[in-house]
């Protein structure tokens, strides 16, 4: 059966026909063309699909759409801010923390919502906050790293 | 040489923003208008003549498009070395997981209940699942008609063993009677998986005069077609096989996966037709690393001097041989170990079972052989109260040897890594606390040989395109590739766009496997790059009116005598009078000379621009937890030559990471057949938390064929981790585990044992 949803996405409101048992990541993926978030094991283990509902990380593979109705979403596709990039996206590249990319955007968008609520973390505590995303390639420490980076960065602008 | 401008510096991947800002298009994100939801249907038992497969229900049903069996599509066997698969199963399937059917459907909900609607009915048959008893005599056998199918003819096979490739050096028998002491152990690995993050994908469509493209996200594109053109009974200039970005693959994704179901079904439903592998399947029946059976036996003299090694490995390579007498061939290298040892008999064996078939995962067959030389190298350091790394230093090899198949070694960085491992681990302190260890282990790996070519086009605005056939699986060696022409066009990696891996536009390229990447590509680069400085030159000297000799090039200019001119002016000049710039650069690794007598049904016999590293972890473990915490983890590797260090630093992070898994935690467990942890909770890969901060240590003793002296550095981090772990484990309780993984389960049981 088929239900109307609006969301908010990326600062975009759409109003959508679906079916009430997709789950946000089909709808984000197919729905709204927001390939970003990735698809892997469908059962909040891997972290891929992690998108941020009101500024909390979750995975959008187990989340339902229409419970995401009234809060904002924000996917990697809107984390830039007019071509520019994030602090976290920036230090992700200057670190060298990519390689095939796949984990990326789930991993930043959890790091986001970490760094939001811990400006100044320990290294350990990064790794907490991340070890529901996998990744496959990296090993973690230029991530870890990249983290920190973007964790200074932040602080500066926030003292601005 | 001069001041290098951009070869080994840390340049950003060429990549990266795209991928940090989800705009790279993997195959999983890919559709067209108008795609269908294919799935496969897949056998629930391990072994069974198929009695009836009824799909006349399921292609009623609403939304289904196609449907296809072994009935539907040409009947062929496929596969690399040995022949010996099919698409389909026909009259008996081997594995639980082997396709028997596939559909497509308008949606995902209409192709699953379609494949539920699917009636399949078996007729058991016995069944192997281990591989001695799959080796013994009367043993069930998986292909009984094995002497007919077609494989290259130096394969050794018989019954349920596809290949036996063996070393033979020197009199082994001899050997042990010149030993003071003979060691003998048994170790065994178990089945793990590739664990890329994306899984395995292609989208297939068909145009209307009978063109296939496929978007996949294969490593070997070039395979992928010509396993196609033989699978579909269609000329490979029918197929197009474009590569998109790729979500790790780690030799997971070398051969077809689902590509030719896509093709398949898209044929027949007259629609393109996209397949994304479930986690499931992935772990039921992708192409996982081989468990293996290792029995070792080396004499030593008294001073520690291995004078004899009689070593065999057998790979369990499922129902169907994939890589595995490849693999068997590979492991008897490493199994010899990089020592200098001068007698010799080694063998490595491909088995089949009825289990998925296995494939190749990075530095295939490195991580079990090297756990076994590298534990017993240990057992046999502290039988005969020697250092460990005292015994590896007396045995190595170093310039000037030979490798265990009368290669001549040059330039090996072996001793500097142990060194520089060892120092750096603090190894003067082996046993720092109680429960507390130190482990090293050292190895040697291939740099792939195999052709590459490139074109490099100038762009109308001076900028540059590499037009590459080999794909970007994650590794950076691409970059590493771009890095290299920059250096030798005097240009910024910033003006090199990227075109990797068109199976029509982009030249053939043997493909995104065995380390060979960024050696490859790179040395093809400085080739074509010589070949447009020609160009440039020739014209440059026209309308400069200066001879070619006084030119040079750089900051994207062609100067001498006082003139200039601008790469772009002669972009433009070149478009508008002579087709424009661009040069073919080819490039294949010579090869490297062995002994041929020394080897037997052996598909790799010699390293090509070997890598030599070695890794030292300090850990301790909880005696009554049995948990590992590691406190420490170095790792030297000699890269002949870091062309973009932190690249390579994060191939060694990453590598040691998944290496750290199947020493700890990973295994595929099987029991009668049947996959028992199909999913992430159960398939334990290790997250931000179990990894230790990795500490790399360069070591650069360049190659001679290598472009500015690079080695292969992929897979190499993968190969130590399991041995440096165990031996570390050994080092820390006492208690020596000789099968991985090496779970605390194993540890806390053993020590219970050992203290009794
Ligand atoms: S796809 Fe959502 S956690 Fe894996
Ligand atoms: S970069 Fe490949 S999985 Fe993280």
């Amino acid at each position: 059966m088929k239900v109307t949803v609006s969301l908010n996405v990326n600062g975009e409101a759409w109003e959508l026909s679906i079916e009430a048992d997709r789950t946000l990541l089909d709808v984000l993926r197919t729905e709204l063309m927001l390939t970003g978030t990735k698809t892997n094991c469908l059962e909040a283990e891997c972290g891929v699909c992690t998108v941020l509902v009101d500024g909390m990380a979750v995975n959008s593979c187990t989340v339902l759409a229409v419970t995401a109705q009234g809060r904002q979403i924000t996917t990697i596709e809107g984390l830039a801010r007019d071509g520019e990039l994030h602090p976290l996206q920036q230090a992700f590249i200057d670190r060298g923390a990519v390689q095939c990319g796949y984990c990326i955007p789930g991993m930043i968008l959890s790091a986001k919502a970490f760094l939001d609520e811990h400006p100044s973390p320990t290294d350990g505590q990064i790794r907490e906050a991340l070890a529901g995303n996998l990744c496959r390639c990296t090993g973690y420490q230029k991530i870890v790293d990249a983290v920190q980076d973007a964790a200074r960065v932040l602080r500066r602008e926030r003292r601005r | 040489m001069s001041e290098l401008r951009t070869v080994g510096k840390r340049v950003p991947r060429v990549d990266a923003r795209a991928k940090v800002t989800g705009t790279a298009v993997f195959a999983a994100d890919f559709s067209l208008p108008g795609t269908l939801h294919g799935r496969i249907v897949r056998s629930t038992e391990p072994h069974a003549r198929l009695v009836v497969i009824d799909t006349r229900r399921a292609a009623a049903l609403p939304g289904v498009r196609a449907v296809i069996t072994a009935a539907d599509i040409p009947d062929v066997r496929y596969g690399g070395a040995l022949k010996d698969e099919t698409v389909f199963a026909n009259d008996r399937v081997r594995y639980v997981g082997q396709p028997i059917a596939a559909l497509a459907a308008t949606s995902q909900a209409a192709a699953e209940a379609a494949a539920a609607a699917i009636e399949v009915r078996y007729e058991p048959l016995p069944a192997v699942f281990d591989v001695e008893a799959a080796m013994a005599p009367g043993a069930p056998l998986l292909h009984p008609d094995w002497e007919t199918y077609t494989a290259i003819p130096l394969l050794k096979r018989e019954g349920n063993v596809c290949n036996r490739a063996r070393i033979v050096a020197g009199d082994v028998e001899r050997g042990f009677e010149e030993a003071d002491r003979i060691f003998e152990h048994r170790y065994t690995t178990a089945m793990v998986h590739q664990g890329y993050t994306e899984a395995r994908a292609a989208l297939a469509s068909w145009d209307g005069s009978g063109q296939l493209t496929v978007w996949s996200n294969t490593q070997l594109p070039f395979e992928v077609q010509n396993t196609l053109a033989e699978i579909l009974q269609v000329p490979p200039g029918k197929i197009r096989v474009v590569v998109t970005a790729i979500g790790g693959g780690f030799g997971g994704k070398l051969r077809v996966g689902v590509e030719h179901f896509a093709a398949l079904l898209a044929k027949k439903a007259g629609r393109p037709v996209k397949i994304l592998t479930t986690t499931e399947e992935e772990l039921v029946a992708s192409y996982p690393r081989q468990s293996t059976v290792i029995d070792l036996r080396t004499g030593v003299t008294k001073d520690g001097r291995i004078v004899a090694k009689q070593g065999r490995i057998v790979f369990d390579t499922g129902a169907f041989a994939g890589s595995g007498p490849g693999v068997a061939s590979v492991a008897t290298l490493v199994l010899a170990g990089p020592y200098r040892i001068p007698n010799l008999l080694i063998e490595g064996l491909a088995i089949y079972t009825n289990k998925t078939n296995c494939g190749s995962y990075r530095a295939p067959s490195g991580p079990q052989a090297s756990f076994a030389v590298e534990s017993q190298m240990d057992e046999i350091a502290d039988a005969l109260g020697l250092d460990p790394l005292e015994l590896r230093l007396r045995n190595i090899v170093r310039d000037g040897d030979e490798g265990p198949t009368g290669q001549v070694l040059s330039s090996v960085g072996l001793e500097e890594c142990l060194e520089r491992a060892a120092a750096a681990i603090g190894w003067g302190e082996r046993r720092p606390a109680p429960g507390r260890g130190k482990g090293i282990a050292c190895g040697w790996w291939t740099t792939t040989g195999g052709s590459s070519g490139v074109y490099v086009k100038l762009n109308a605005d001076g900028s540059v395109a590499l037009s590459t056939g080999a794909a970007e699986i994650g590794s950076a060696a691409l970059t590493g590739a771009a890095q290299i022409l920059a250096e030798e066009l005097g240009i910024d990696v910033a003006d090199i766009t990227l075109v990797s891996a068109d199976t029509f536009a982009t030249p053939f390229d043997f493909g995104a496997q065995g380390s060979r990447t960024a050696f490859a590509v790179g040395n093809a680069c400085r080739i074509a790059a010589a070949e447009v400085r020609r160009q440039l030159f020739a014209l440059a000297s026209r309308e400069l009116g200066v001879s070619e000799d006084r030119l040079a090039l750089g900051e994207r200019h062609v100067s001498g005598g006082g003139e200039r001119i601008a790469l772009a002016d002669l972009a433009r000049i070149a478009n508008q009078t002579g087709g424009g710039i661009i040069a073919h650069g080819t490039f294949i690794a010579p090869p490297t000379p062995y002994d041929e007598k020394r080897v037997e049904a052996h598909v790799y016999p010699a390293f090509h621009s070997p890598s030599f590293h070695a890794h030292a972890v300090d850990l301790s473990v909880d005696p009554e937890t049995g948990d590992v915490e590691i406190h420490r983890y170095v790792v030297a590797q000699d890269v002949g030559r870091a062309i973009n260090p932190t690249y390579i630093e994060g191939q060694i992070e990453g590598g040691v990471a998944q290496g750290l898994g199947q020493a700890l935690s990973e295994e595929i467990v099987y029991r009668d057949g049947r996959v028992l942890n199909p999913n992430l909770t159960d398939y334990k890969m290790p997250t931000a938390v179990d990894v230790p901060r990795v500490e790399s240590i360069l070591v650069e003793h360049p190659s001679v064929v290598g472009p500015y002296g690079a080695k292969g550095v992929g897979e190499p981090p993968n190969i130590e981790p399991p041995a440096a772990v165990a031996n570390a484990i050994a080092a820390a309780t006492g208690v020596r585990i000789r099968s991985l993984p090496i779970t605390a389960e194993k540890i806390v049981t053993r020590e219970a044992s050992a203290c009794r």
